[in-house]
């Protein structure tokens, strides 16, 4: 344990009290958060459920571990899911204990709030700053692989750039698992933040036969169906309704599709070539005769990967590397132990 | 009637349309009826078709009209097999530009005389039609033999021999394993002969890449040559402005503005669109025209309602020489309909991230060759 860490588990603690504190006003910045992420309020409500107050010691200290340390950290925040500032500066004080942070422009409020809620000052909100002015330390970077090549370039010499980049989460259901639990729990993964996370499953694969991956479209279809009027997805751009239209026609055309109000549901039969559908509550589900074979058919998306979820975790653990794994339904809410992405970017 | 002869049927209608085409005659049939009949032939055929018109509610029997089939999006061609044959009558497969993640599109074709007539034809009139003679074809792009599933290769080659001096490939096509041989190209241009045009045939990344390497020099073609450019950038050269790339091409080969004409085509088409600067002296350059056996309709992203003239859709493209694949597909390109032709406005932009879900177009984003 390095000298540093008492301290640092205590700012983390502190920032978790800060997030408690955030989470309980939270409908002081609830309305502004909908207007910037198009999620429906209680979107934003349940996204809430997702923001980090509590941590175990042992949780911190892998955190800290992860972090290593840092003269001084500069945390970017451009393109993220609206709790995401919580880690990203839980990430910065365990590295360091001067941090600033620029948050997102579309998306500044959790980040303020956040930085009030620590209240003395010594997290700096530099809206303006200029990467090419951060004279030392680190930068974090939260955003497009674009954006992180973008600060990469313009970063100075012996500035150490850590980028988090953007990726998608995926599915895995094996032929013990219950269908309609495991479609119950996907589709809380899928509703949450409008699969606009990184760890947002946007493919299910289902062990056994063409018969269970149709089973588990229908139920996946169902659960999002009783999702959707709980919580309502939120506005989808122009953009993206153009590809889930777009999506959908591609599905009717190569599988099967079950369209909802709020989502749709893919079906490709056995062996078929993946296909990853957009962002708004859209899956695709495919079918592999076995975990293994599932595991490769990821394989092409396999350095978009951030998340697996499953049903059988363990299965997983020591054979994916740089890849979360999660049980159903907890894949949006990962220990607060690390970066949500543990890819090397 | 078995598939096989509905296909040689369909076809030889697809080509009676060209050749009426080429010889100034009327159309033997209307745009509809050979659309109605490939549609019900693809329907009865083509798998997923079916199934694409069950899911939209579209009986082919009640369809009398072209624009009432379902178009096929061509991401179709990635995920599933869009042809009416079986897999092994495949004479030619075509695929689509590389991607990060795989699979490519592909369009087999069983019968490729549709493909080449119609390519042949419009060509010819859009680029060669004041060409009577054989004429020196230059092709900065690969020899078919090195690209064999590039359906753009596959149509520089069919021009190099339907209009070309029948030199030798190392004499026509000037881009080998990946690179660009400038300097073989800049002899060829200086051995021409004065005293006919020449074509160059290439795609926007060549051309951007030629500019850079011979740097302010003039390759001079002989009077009355022309130039056809193709193609975006596709993440292989720094991307040019349209009107710049022009006016650079232009500058460099001493030709005409109006002579450097942009082609437009797909993998998954059998057709291709044209600018017509070079036959109609009204025509500008970014509108493109179709041939008669060709429609491009503009149509809202979400119901895949045209638009009015004037307004921004993405494309709907009826091709009637796709014959055993889907006469009428989707793609995310924008277009205008305006007076002359369409416009061509893009790719239909990624949605602003909203997350740090990876989108669309970050994940296929393409490194290869155009189409």
């Amino acid at each position: 344990m390095s000298v540093q860490t008492p301290d640092r588990m205590a700012s983390l603690r502190r920032l978790l009290a800060a997030a408690a504190k955030v989470y309980q006003d939270r409908s002081r910045i609830a309305l502004e958060v909908a207007r910037a992420t198009g999620l429906s309020p209680e979107g934003v409500e349940a996204g809430f459920g997702c923001l980090e107050r509590d941590a175990t010691d042992a949780e911190l200290r892998l955190l800290i571990e992860s972090a290593g340390e840092a003269e001084r950290v500069h945390v970017i925040l451009a393109a993220n899911v609206f709790v995401a500032p919580l880690r990203a500066l839980a990430l910065a004080l365990a590295a360091s204990s001067s941090v600033t942070v620029r948050p997102s422009s579309r998306d500044p409020a959790l980040t303020r709030a956040l930085v009030a809620a620590w209240g003395d000052g010594t997290i700096l909100v530099a809206p303006d700053r200029d990467v090419a002015t951060v004279g030392g330390g680190e930068i974090h970077v939260y955003g497009r692989d674009s954006t992180v090549a973008a600060v990469r370039a313009a970063a100075r010499p012996g500035v150490v750039v850590r980028g988090h980049g953007a990726g998608m989460g995926a599915a895995i259901v094996s032929q013990r698992a219950d269908i309609d639990a495991a479609a119950s729990a996907i589709a809380e993964d899928v509703m949450l933040f409008d699969q606009r996370g990184c760890l947002s499953p946007r493919v299910v694969i289902a062990e056994g036969n063409p018969a269970r991956g149709e089973a588990l479209a229908a139920a996946l279809h169902a659960s999002l169906e009783r999702w959707g009027e709980r919580v309502p997805r939120g506005v989808l751009d122009e953009s993206e309704r153009a590809e889930a239209a777009g999506w959908v026609q591609t599905l009717a055309f190569a599988g099967k599709a079950w369209i909802g109000r709020d989502h749709a549901v893919g079906l490709v039969t056995l062996g078929a070539p993946l296909g990853v559908p957009p962002v708004g509550r859209h899956l695709l589900v495919t079918t592999r005769k076995s975990i293994e074979e599932g595991w490769a058919c990821l394989a092409p998306l396999s350095r978009f990967l951030v998340c697996v979820g499953t049903d059988m975790p363990g299965h997983f653990e020591a054979t994916v590397p740089g890849v979360r794994v999660a049980l159903l339904g907890r894949m949006q809410r990962p220990p607060l132990d690390g970066p949500v992405d543990r890819r090397s970017l | 009637m078995d598939a096989h002869r509905q296909s040689e049927e369909l076809h030889e209608r697809a080509r009676a349309m060209v050749r009426a085409f080429e010889h100034g005659a009327p159309m033997p049939e209307t745009f509809d009826a050979l659309a109605v009949d490939l549609d019900r032939f693809q329907h009865a055929h083509v798998e997923g078709y079916a199934r694409l018109c069950a899911a939209r509610g579209v009986d082919p029997r009640s369809i009398v009209r072209a624009e009432q089939a379902p178009a096929v999006p061509t991401d179709a061609f990635r995920l599933a097999r869009v042809f009416a044959f079986d897999e092994v009558e495949a004479r030619v497969v075509f695929r689509t530009s590389g991607t990060t993640v795989p699979p490519r599109g592909v369009h087999a074709f069983r019968d490729l005389r549709a493909y080449d007539a119609a390519a042949l034809a419009f060509g010819r009139r859009m680029l060669a039609c004041d060409v009577e003679d054989r004429v020196p074809v230059l092709v900065l792009g690969p020899d078919e033999k090195e690209a064999i599933d590039s359906s753009l290769a596959h149509m520089c080659a069919l021009f190099a021999r339907a209009f070309g001096a029948l030199e030798s490939a190392d004499r026509t096509f000037f881009l080998r394993g990946g690179a660009l041989r400038v300097d073989d190209f800049r002899r060829r241009v200086s051995d021409l002969a004065r005293t006919k045009p020449a074509i160059v045939l290439a795609t926007s990344f060549a051309l951007v890449h030629l500019l850079e390497a011979i740097g302010g020099e003039v390759l001079a073609l002989p009077e009355g040559s022309r130039v056809m450019q193709t193609g975006g950038f596709k993440g292989r050269s720094r991307e040019v402005a349209a009107d710049d790339l022009r006016r650079a091409v232009a500058a460099a080969f001493g030709v005409d503005l109006r002579s450097v004409v942009s082609e437009y085509g797909m993998t998954e088409l059998s057709s291709q669109l044209w600018e017509a600067t070079l036959v109609d002296p009204r025509a500008a350059h970014g509108v493109y025209v179709e041939p008669p056996w060709m429609r491009v309709v503009p149509v809202e992203p979400e119901t895949l309602a045209p638009v009015a003239d004037g307004e921004v859709g993405v494309a709907r493209i009826e091709d009637l020489a796709n014959v055993d694949s889907a006469f009428a597909i989707l793609a995310l390109d924008r277009v205008r309909r305006v007076a002359g032709g369409i416009e061509l406005l893009g790719r239909v932009p990624g949605a602003t991230p909203r997350g740090c879900s990876i989108a669309l177009d970050e994940m296929l984003a393409p490194p290869g060759l155009g189409r």
